[in-house]
């Protein structure tokens, strides 16, 4: 186990966003996270790498053996404890080339991101490393291209690879599938195969082709609340499941124009 | 190793080249101004004491740039630094500042002037960096703002603090060079700085400060640009670009900014040292006021935002086109030069509405510079939106410092095959 949250609830006024959400994550898992649009599965992402403080509840952090509560800790915080993201509206250095995206990345990781002195260039180990993820991620030949020129599948696979860098124990992966055309699903499906070969990934994915390939858990969430959380068969075969994404229609009931029957 | 000799050489070429063209500015302008040249170059180029000022307040305009322009966050009271360093070293002179002494060493007083700056502006960037964009540009213009105030009514200052405050204390120039080594420094300022005898020929103190003054500014530039290209300057892009994301991958972003921000206040509080040390006064309105702050900001827009050499360009620029447009008496510009060429018969023409062509000139030329300054900065802002630096960048794909050796390298190649074939043409 890497991570877990404790009965995590974020209330926005009178919206309960998250609502005593348990969760535990195996350090080398692939758990999907799956829910109808508000359901809270963003929030969720925004409490764990602590853009958003919960109302309650705690969320630890395994760090050599022992459990750290990392409740409440900053953005940049938990992203130095080895928890990554990447972002549902793509968001990466726009005017920087794909390379320095990956590399500023894996500097922060490093111990020579304050130096003020000594010329960029001279540290070697930073580019290296952000060629070899540019290289997994397919990205290599672009690496010299600015990223505002890529295209919008191309900057998806870049926001995964400006959290590969700098080693993280834990990918969050939030819709890495958004608005990419459906040819492309089986790439995205590879991509995400390869990271969480040696990583703990929670996806957020609202293509179920992905979700049933790729993770082998499956989190539901309606409404805040976890509603199943179980292997994708056990899960896709779910009730509640069912009446959540299809809003509590049943089965023919279109076709009687929505009147009781 | 000779290869990357070479690289360094060839990406610092350009530097070289303003270098050299900056330090042979005063025979250039001595040659053409004087007897025989043509009487429009007195006209057009600016005055060396000019120049002087060009490059301390360009100094300062960099260092404006230097957090407004690479981390994005508009410090628009970033004239509380520039004052705070001239006015420390008008008042160390003044033997009004406890435990130094008026004779201490100039370059000291600019390194201390300095830190001050940078002290101030950890408490400022502390509370300001708070709030971001438009907000945090409001709140350090108010910093900047109650400082102006307070040294406005502040009577330990000076007799008459709403007048400013200007050197009492010494008789002699303050001295740029290897600090209490007389013979390894230099006098600066335009009374107070001393000719000095070089080859047989004389600098006047104008030229003896514009090259002091230089030398501070191009260390000082030095410094910057290593910032800049250092991993600590990428992170200040980063922030500028995506600061959520910066957070995201791990840095604390408050603390690069804040780091950021003091470091530029320390380059901002050295060039108000520079403009004491040089005109050895200072009021509150040409050190504290909003306006000084933003003659920085139209420096580095029509020098080029994020581009750290271009506001001292568009400050050459700003300062040039003022004495161009100016009237007579300081530094003889278009108004003068029409007046003196133009003839007596041409000036008495009447044009239009029994107006002559002399009274139209008055009309439209005098005193009326920073009308069209203001006209040329609307222009820049339409058209050249990234600067004279930012556009040359553009067009090349890459630092003028990267690109431009290959650009032209590329042109001459080019010239030179065509002057061949048409050489071997000739010949068959």
């Amino acid at each position: 186990m890497i991570l877990r949250t404790e009965r995590l609830t974020k209330r926005f006024g009178g919206l309960t966003a998250v609502n005593n959400v348990e969760f535990a994550l195996d350090s080398s898992e692939c758990c999907a996270v799956i829910g109808p649009n508000g359901a809270g599965k963003t929030t969720l992402f925004n409490l764990l790498t602590g853009t958003l403080e919960p109302t309650s509840g705690s969320i630890s952090l395994m760090r050599d053996g022992a459990w750290s509560d990392i409740t409440g800790a900053s953005p940049e915080r938990v992203a130095s404890l080895g928890v990554h993201r990447s972002f549902q509206l793509t968001s990466v250095f726009e005017a920087s080339t794909v390379l320095e995206n990956v590399r500023i990345a894996e500097q922060a990781a490093g111990v020579n991101a304050h130096n003020c002195w000594r010329n960029v260039n001279a540290f070697d180990e930073h580019v290296e490393a952000a060629h070899e993820i540019l290289e997994r991620v397919g990205l290599a030949d672009q690496a010299t291209v600015v990223a505002e020129t890529l295209s919008h599948g191309e900057k998806r696979t870049l926001e995964i690879a400006i959290a590969l860098a700098g080693d993280p124990d834990v990918l969050l992966l939030d819709e890495p599938n958004a608005g990419v055309s459906s040819e492309s699903v089986g790439e995205i499906i590879q991509l995400i195969e390869d990271v969480a070969s040696d990583h703990a990934v929670v996806l957020i994915e609202h293509n179920m082709e992905i979700v049933m390939s790729v993770s082998d858990r499956v989190l539901v969430l309606n409404q805040g609340q976890v509603i199943a959380n179980d292997e994708p068969a056990a899960v896709r075969g779910d009730e509640t499941v069912q009446k959540a994404y299809l809003g509590g229609y049943e089965r023919g009931d279109l076709n009687t124009g929505g009147e009781p029957v | 190793m000779a290869l990357i000799t070479r690289e360094y050489a060839r990406d610092h070429l350009i530097h070289l080249l303003v270098l050299a063209a900056l330090a042979i500015y005063p025979a250039v302008y001595h040659v053409l101004t004087n007897g025989g040249a043509p009487t429009g170059m007195v006209a057009l180029l600016p005055r060396v004491e000019t120049m002087v000022a060009v490059l301390y307040f360009g100094l300062f305009a960099m260092s404006f740039d230097f957090i407004s322009g690479y981390t994005g966050y508009l410090s628009f009271g970033h004239a509380a630094f520039y004052g705070t360093g001239a006015y420390f070293v008008v008042l160390v002179a003044n033997g009004k500042v406890p435990l130094l002494a008026p004779e201490t060493p100039f370059i000291w007083l600019l390194v201390l002037a300095g830190v001050l700056a940078a002290v101030l502006a950890l408490v400022i960037g502390t509370f300001s960096f708070r709030l971001t964009g438009v907000y945090f540009a409001m709140i350090t213009l108010g910093f900047a703002q109650v400082l102006y105030v307070f040294m406005r009514d502040w009577e330990y200052l000076g007799a008459n603090p709403r007048d400013g405050i200007a050197v009492t204390g010494l008789t002699e120039g303050f001295r740029i060079g290897v600090p209490g080594v007389d013979s390894l420094s230099v006098a600066i300022g335009q009374l107070a700085g001393e000719p000095i005898d070089l080859f047989g020929s004389t600098l006047g103190a104008s030229t003896v400060s514009y090259y002091a003054v230089g030398l501070v500014v191009v260390v000082c530039y030095i410094a910057m640009q290593r910032i800049i290209h250092s991993p600590f300057g990428r992170v200040m892009i980063a922030i500028r670009e995506n600061e959520a994301r910066a957070r995201a991958i791990g840095y604390n972003t408050f603390y690069y900014k804040l780091g950021a921000f003091s470091m530029s206040a320390f380059f901002a509080g050295v060039a108000g040292g520079l403009f004491a040390g040089f005109r050895r006064s200072v009021t509150p309105e040409n050190g504290y006021y909003f306006l000084v702050t933003g003659d920085a900001l139209l420096a580095s827009i029509i020098g080029g935002f994020g581009t750290l050499a271009g506001p001292l360009y568009g400050r050459l620029f700003d300062e040039g086109l003022r004495e161009f447009l100016s009237k007579s008496g300081s530094g003889g510009g278009l108004l003068v030069f029409l007046r003196d060429s133009l003839g007596h018969p041409a000036m008495e023409t009447v044009v239009i509405g029994g107006m002559t062509v002399g009274e139209l000139v008055e009309t439209f030329l005098n005193g009326h510079a920073p009308l069209y300054v203001g006209i040329v900065f609307v222009l820049f802002v339409l058209y050249v939106p990234n600067g004279m630096v930012g556009t040359v960048r553009d067009r090349l794909g890459g630092t003028c410092a990267k690109q431009l050796p290959a650009w032209l390298s590329d042109r001459l190649t080019a010239i030179v095959t065509a002057i061949r074939e048409r050489v071997s043409g000739v010949r068959h």
